[in-house]
């Protein structure tokens, strides 16, 4: 630590602000989720009547529903292709794998909007001109538009975890004449465990909080919470939406506070994997 | 002996590329192909009133109406907030990011960091609706600015320009904060050092030392925030009404509410070429005025002997 000069008590009061910047809106709709008034902009005074009307409305429990749903889904399918991807990119590099880096890098820096208009359309065209009636489903729409970022994430995620780790612990494994299928069983994957874990629950909260690609997507009967909220947007937003989205963050960040205990105890720098995209 | 064995079995192996099969086809399918379909729509047409697309007939009239004036000023005010958003982020996270890696204590910068990250991962929508709470016509902010004098009317604040930039530094300035933070974490202090040694004072330091070896960290924390912010559609939605239209809902308007998918297709290219093209020359300005500053503080140590009597021993410190 540097002696506290003139400048950096300067910077000190400049970050402090900038943190102060970063969480007004969420501590404003902390409190605003006990707005007793009927719009959520106007505060009326404190109430509990928003955290009763979540369930006491049909709406809002089912798009919420709809959402969790979703994201166990697209979570399950984004490890189960990026835990594989992962491993290929660490442990078999090649020609092929610069290609592959440039299309998951494509696929992490286009704008969302650019996903969510180009996939409407394809969905139409699979769906309706190609009559592959599942993808006129809501649930499959949501679940593909989700998990496509989600698959680079974890890609990334679990090549990092494997390239800190020696190979030696396989090649023992294939040395000792152990199949493959049972190397990858018995000694792979529970190396790459906790960054398989890890890469799920962030593709978890992402899937939870999609809004763009959700809306363009979205297939009525399985609005998801996100695209309801915006919707109510150009409606009138009403408080038992900041209710929701008060529990929602409080589940968001038990599931980060675990993803930063399973990094820690698996000993990978937190800040490291998590800045990754 | 056993080498043969391992090579023996490893040739019946399949090759270990397989694993990235099933998540290179699902991309190619769900990535690949659905923007290529959007980019072959683009060069069609809108048929009739019912119809969302039609290729019959190929031109590049798409284009051509892209570039229509209401377009180009929808654009152009894109480009502008996204620039003034994109350098207003770089100038509050640099003091940020540096107080962060350089001055804080080792063991609590992992909090900061969390800290940092707990906004952005937390729903974009709901915290950009949290700026709308604040700056709403009922809200304290506007009834304290109005009494103070310095908002003719409450409803001045929300719905304007000035508001959906608001919540675009808002929204990305996590982006900006983290690649700089982690830029002049790897700074070795020891070059710092070395410059106040020789004299260089701490202005001269920063200026001269510690920011060209963060520059990696600032060029990725602009690409972060600049390409989000000019596809942008949530933020304008919520913060911008009438006004603050983007771009992005242009184009989403296109696609959900005037059904013409071969327009909004066209526009959607157009601004990702524009925005590619805008970031490569951005990229290239930088390091030019970085190679341009890099050359006159260079420093040559020594005399500068005559080319023909001693041509090997020119010897170039550079600062």
């Amino acid at each position: 630590m540097s002696r506290p000069s003139g400048t950096n008590l300067a910077l000190g009061a400049w970050t402090t602000l900038v943190f102060l910047f970063l969480f007004a809106p969420i501590i404003v709709i902390g409190i605003y989720s006990f707005n007793g008034g009927r719009l959520l902009t106007a505060w009326d005074g404190f109430s509990l009547e928003p955290f009763k009307a979540i369930i006491e409305r049909p709406t809002v429990r089912h798009t919420v529903a709809v959402s969790l749903q979703t994201a166990v889904i697209a979570a399950l399918l984004a490890c189960a292709l990026g835990t594989l991807a992962g491993m290929a990119t660490a442990r078999f590099p090649g020609r092929w794998a610069g290609p592959f880096t440039l299309l998951l890098l494509l696929v992490s820096v286009t704008p969302e909007i650019v996903d969510g208009i180009a996939l409407l359309p394809w969905f139409v065209t699979l769906g309706q001109d190609w009559s592959l009636l599942p993808f006129n489903n809501g649930y499959v729409r949501l679940v593909i538009g989700h998990s496509l970022f989600a698959t680079a994430v974890v890609t990334y995620i679990v090549r990092a975890r494997l390239v800190g780790l020696d190979a030696s612990l396989e090649e023992a494994s294939a040395d000792l004449y152990a199949r493959p299928v049972t190397t990858f069983f018995k000694v792979t994957l529970p190396l790459v465990g906790p960054a398989v874990l890890a890469g799920g629950l962030l593709a978890f909260t992402l899937s939870l909080d999609n809004t763009v690609i959700s809306s363009f997507i979205n297939v009525s009967g399985t609005t998801s919470w996100p695209v309801y909220v915006l919707s109510s947007v150009r409606s009138g937003l009403k408080p038992e939406i900041a209710a929701v989205s008060t529990i929602l963050l409080v589940l968001t960040l038990l599931v980060l506070g675990l993803v930063a205990l399973v990094l820690k105890r698996s000993g990978s720098s937190v800040t490291d994997t998590m800045a990754v995209n | 002996m056993r080498d043969e064995a391992h090579s023996r079995r490893a040739a019946k192996r399949l090759p270990g590329f397989v694993l990235a099969v099933p998540a290179w086809l699902w991309l190619t399918v769900f990535f690949v192909v659905p923007f290529l379909q959007i980019a072959w729509f683009s060069l069609g047409e809108k048929p009739g009133m019912f119809g969302t697309h039609s290729n019959a007939v190929m031109s590049l009239d798409r284009y051509a109406e892209a570039f229509s004036p209401t377009f180009f000023t929808i654009f152009r005010a894109t480009l502008w907030m996204s620039v003034l958003g994109t350098i207003a982020c770089l100038l509050i996270a640099l003091p940020a990011a540096y107080f962060m890696a350089m001055k804080v204590p080792a063991h609590r910068r992992g909090l900061l960091v969390a800290l940092v990250m707990v906004p952005y991962w937390t729903s974009f929508l709901i915290r950009t609706i949290g700026w709308k709470v604040i700056l709403s016509s009922e809200g304290a902010l506007a009834g304290f600015l109005t009494d103070v004098g310095l908002v003719a009317d409450p409803h001045d604040l929300l719905n304007t320009r000035g508001a959906v930039l608001l919540g675009l530094i808002y929204n990305y300035l996590p982006l900006m904060i983290l690649p700089m933070y982690v830029a002049f974490d790897r700074v070795d202090s020891a070059l710092g050092e070395a410059s106040k040694d020789l004299g260089a004072d701490r202005l001269r330091t920063f200026f001269q030392v510690t920011l060209p070896l963060a520059r990696p960290g600032i060029i990725a924390g602009i690409i972060l925030v600049f390409i989000p912010m000019m596809g942008d559609y949530v933020t304008p939605a919520v913060l911008g009404g009438a006004k603050g239209t983007m771009v992005g809902s242009l184009i989403a308007s296109q696609f959900l509410t005037a059904q013409n998918w071969a327009l909004g297709s066209a526009m959607a290219v157009v601004l990702i070429l524009l925005t590619m093209l805008i970031v490569v020359i951005a990229i290239a300005l930088m390091w030019c005025v970085g190679w341009l500053l890099h050359r006159r503080s260079k420093l040559v140590i020594g005399t500068v002997p005559p080319p023909d009597t001693r041509p090997h021993t020119q010897e170039v410190v550079t600062a």
